[in-house]
């Protein structure tokens, strides 16, 4: 449905081939002697216009994954093991670092959690966001510098050609994650990855925040955004489709509507369970029992087994398969052969 | 951040006279005082001159017990008759006109004395610091780099040694082996040039064998030298003292900059970087050494405050006659006028070395924003 002249960009899944292609990657960390997976063979696609969710509790995967994509996995002790990342057909994974180097900044950007730390204390706002210019475009400093003062104005800070020469600390938090997505947005990249970009943003300043995302994409002639949260309500407002992780797996892919109108994996309505309702009062929230297990003690058979409400008795010993169950819906659950929730 | 200098040069004055009064106290009731001393000097004297001797203007009676009235000429001399709060006030007003008096066994004013030698000390010194930043620096980042190499390990084991050897140790265990026939006599046993034309080293009188460049006794003749001749004989002095004075930071600085750069390297801005597409070179070399270099560069402005007290026994090891081989004698012989004005010269050497840190801190960091 979206053409050239419509002003709002949509995916289209059926025409346009993904611009982000990511099969059965695998990230190892070493740890003494063994090599445990923090990311377990996930595969998922991006496309144009697209703006992806990733889903999953703290421990899930999800940095390690949008890392591996920058090919940023610290190494050691990290290292992407196996599987293939695709940027428009060309396998990341078999360029140089030099050629990766014009991927990072240029066609693929990244913004973090922490707008407080992410950002270099002892230089200017301003240097930090012209050397991204210069690093991928061979402009002078003057022309930089209209450029970085022309971006910080369209991320909304006011003033900018003053706040150009002021350090970060100068800034607040959410001026703070602007200026980064300033940065990151500068080169016009066709991906934007931005890893809890809100999480340590008050409430108001967060909506703002995601807005500004969404406004700035829209711009964007084909850009798309992954958004990494643990947050099913900033999912719900801002992504077309989910994916959700949990123990470094992909455990359900589905669109927003109709993951959120019937999930199907245990874990993805434990955290729809988990999310405050404004429909019905509870005394408390719901929480799921216990906690991410860490890296080195991942439960044989089903991930989620140690979690699971709905457990079975071959989840403890039979890993189970991704089911596409059609329209671009998976999930991984034996309670789907059993023919319980299919 | 103009009120948070005032106030740190303002408390400079209640520090240099806590330090001066505790120091000033300890000179009045150490024993073995110059009062003792003198009259000890003068018992041996009159000893050794005999009992029938009795020599002019003796302040000893024939059974050499000390009249008071003559120990009281003595404590006068030594400005040891007053109580020890007016003491203090005249020498602190005095020391307001940079008098600092007069020492008791070179019977110089003070203040000269440490004009001599106050260069020398400072050029040792400051090359040896100098030396050590810019070996442990480059090192430093280069065992960051390379953390857990054999490099880093093997480069850990001198580390460790520089850290558990004291400069003035290692003086003397190097003068040992290379200054005398122990091992190899290559270099000069201390001094800051040669004395007489048989010590020169053979380069030197390569260069001068047409001049005649010593006396009868075969003393050195210094003006008659040429300009690369003294230059040589100044550096050949050097080579091991400013060496010792370079192990003395060399460890720490190493170590200093190698945490502080791990540390960075780790930091989340370095990610940022990273994520940019900038090239590993400009990351370590702008991002995180900008950052790591904040500890290190505020560490200069302690740098004379350093260089002074680690003077005391270097300079003593290789008979440099300094600011610390002065400061030492000085405290063996209990030449307090001497030994108060040292001390007064390096309590405001450090005091202002302080500010002069915090400055250099608000300089470089642009958080830092004193209040
Ligand atoms: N540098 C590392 N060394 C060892 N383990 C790591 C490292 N980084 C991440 N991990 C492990 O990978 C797992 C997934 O981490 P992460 O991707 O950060 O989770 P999420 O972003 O979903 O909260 C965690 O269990 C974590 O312990
Ligand atoms: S496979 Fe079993 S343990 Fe895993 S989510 Fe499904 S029911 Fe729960
Ligand atoms: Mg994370």
């Amino acid at each position: 449905m979206a053409t050239a002249e419509t002003s709002i960009q949509e995916p289209d899944y059926v025409n346009s081939p993904p611009t982000l292609q990511v099969r059965d990657l695998v990230v190892s960390f070493k740890v003494e002697n063994d090599f445990p997976r923090a990311v377990d063979g996930i595969s998922f696609d991006l496309y144009p216009n697209e703006v992806l969710g990733i889903v999953g509790e703290s421990g899930s995967g999800k940095s390690v994954t949008s890392l591996a994509i920058m090919r940023l996995i610290p190494d050691p002790p990290g290292k992407i093991a196996e599987g293939s990342i695709k940027l428009r057909g060309q396998e990341l994974l078999d360029i140089s670092y030099e050629e990766m180097r014009d991927v990072r900044g240029n066609e693929i950007a990244m913004i973090f959690q922490e707008p407080m730390t992410a950002l270099n204390p002892v230089f200017t706002v301003g240097m930090q966001v012209m050397e991204t210019i210069r690093t991928h475009e061979n402009v002078s400093k003057d022309e930089a510098r209209k450029r970085a003062i022309e971006m910080l104005t369209r991320v909304g800070i006011p003033d900018a050609a003053k706040r150009l020469k002021e350090y970060p600390h100068q800034f607040s938090g959410g001026m703070r994650q602007r200026a980064m997505i300033a940065m990151a947005l500068v080169c016009h990249p066709k991906i934007l990855i931005a890893d809890e970009p809100t999480t340590a943003l008050d409430v108001t300043t967060q909506a703002q925040i995601l807005d500004l995302m969404l406004e700035l994409k829209q711009k964007e002639e084909g850009a798309s955004i992954i958004l990494i949260t643990h947050d099913l309500a900033v999912v719900a407002e801002t992504c077309h489709r989910v994916v959700v992780m949990y123990g470094g797996k992909v455990q359900e892919v589905a669109t927003v509507e109709k993951l959120f109108a019937r999930p199907l994996h245990p874990y993805t309505k434990g955290l729809l369970a988990s999310l405050p309702s404004t429909h019905e009062k509870k005394d408390r929230l719901y929480t799921i029992p216990g906690n991410v297990p860490s890296i080195l003690q991942m439960p044989e058979g089903c991930r989620f087994c140690t979690r699971c409400s709905e457990v079975i008795d071959r989840c403890h010993t039979e890993e189970p398969k991704l089911h596409d169950i059609g329209n671009g819906r998976k999930v991984r659950c034996h309670l789907l052969e059993e023919g319980i929730n299919g | 951040m103009t009120s948070y200098f005032i106030r740190r040069l303002l408390l400079i004055i209640p520090t240099f006279l806590g330090v001066t009064i505790i120091a000033f106290g300890i000179t009045r009731f150490l024993p073995g005082g110059p009062v003792e001393r003198e009259i000890m000097r003068m018992r041996m004297a009159t000893a050794s001159e005999g009992v029938g001797g009795g020599g002019a203007g003796s302040v000893l009676d024939p059974t050499s017990e000390m009249t008071e009235a003559a120990k009281k000429e003595i404590e006068k001399a030594f400005g040891f008759d007053k109580p020890i709060h007016v003491a203090y006030w005249d020498w602190l007003k005095r020391v307001c006109v940079l008098d600092f008096g007069t020492s008791y066994n070179f019977q110089e004013p003070v203040w000269n004395m440490i004009i001599d030698r106050f260069h020398i000390s400072l050029i040792f010194g400051s090359l040896g610091f100098l030396g050590a930043y810019l070996v442990s620096i480059p090192l430093g980042i280069f065992k960051a780099l390379r953390h857990g190499s054999y490099f880093d390990f093997g480069s850990s084991a001198i580390v460790f040694i520089g850290y558990s050897i004291p400069g003035w140790a290692l003086g003397v265990l190097l003068l040992t082996f290379l200054a005398t026939d122990r091992f190899a006599d290559i270099l000069p046993l201390g001094d800051i040039k040669t004395g007489s034309y048989q010590n020169l080293p053979q380069i030197i009188k390569d260069i001068e064998q047409d001049n005649v460049i010593y006396d009868d006794t075969g003393t050195l003749i210094w003006e008659k030298m040429s300009f690369t001749s003294k230059l040589i004989d100044r550096i050949y002095h050097m080579i091991l003292p400013v060496f010792c004075y370079m192990m003395g930071s060399f460890a720490s600085l190493t170590i200093l900059t190698k945490n502080s750069l791990m540390e960075n390297l780790g930091q989340d801005y370095v990610r940022t970087a990273f994520a940019k597409g900038l090239a590993p070179r400009r990351v370590i070399f702008v991002h995180t050494l900008r950052n790591s270099l904040i500890p290190l560069a505020t560490g200069l402005g302690h740098a004379l405050g350093y260089i002074m007290a680690g003077s005391y026994l270097i300079e003593m090891v290789f008979n440099i006659d300094g600011i610390g081989y002065l400061g030492f004698t000085s405290i063996l012989q209990r030449d307090y006028t001497v030994v108060m004005g040292i001390l007064s010269l390096n309590v405001m050497l450090t005091l202002f070395g302080n500010i002069f840190s915090d400055i250099l801190y608000a300089v470089i960091d642009p958080r830092i924003r004193f209040e």
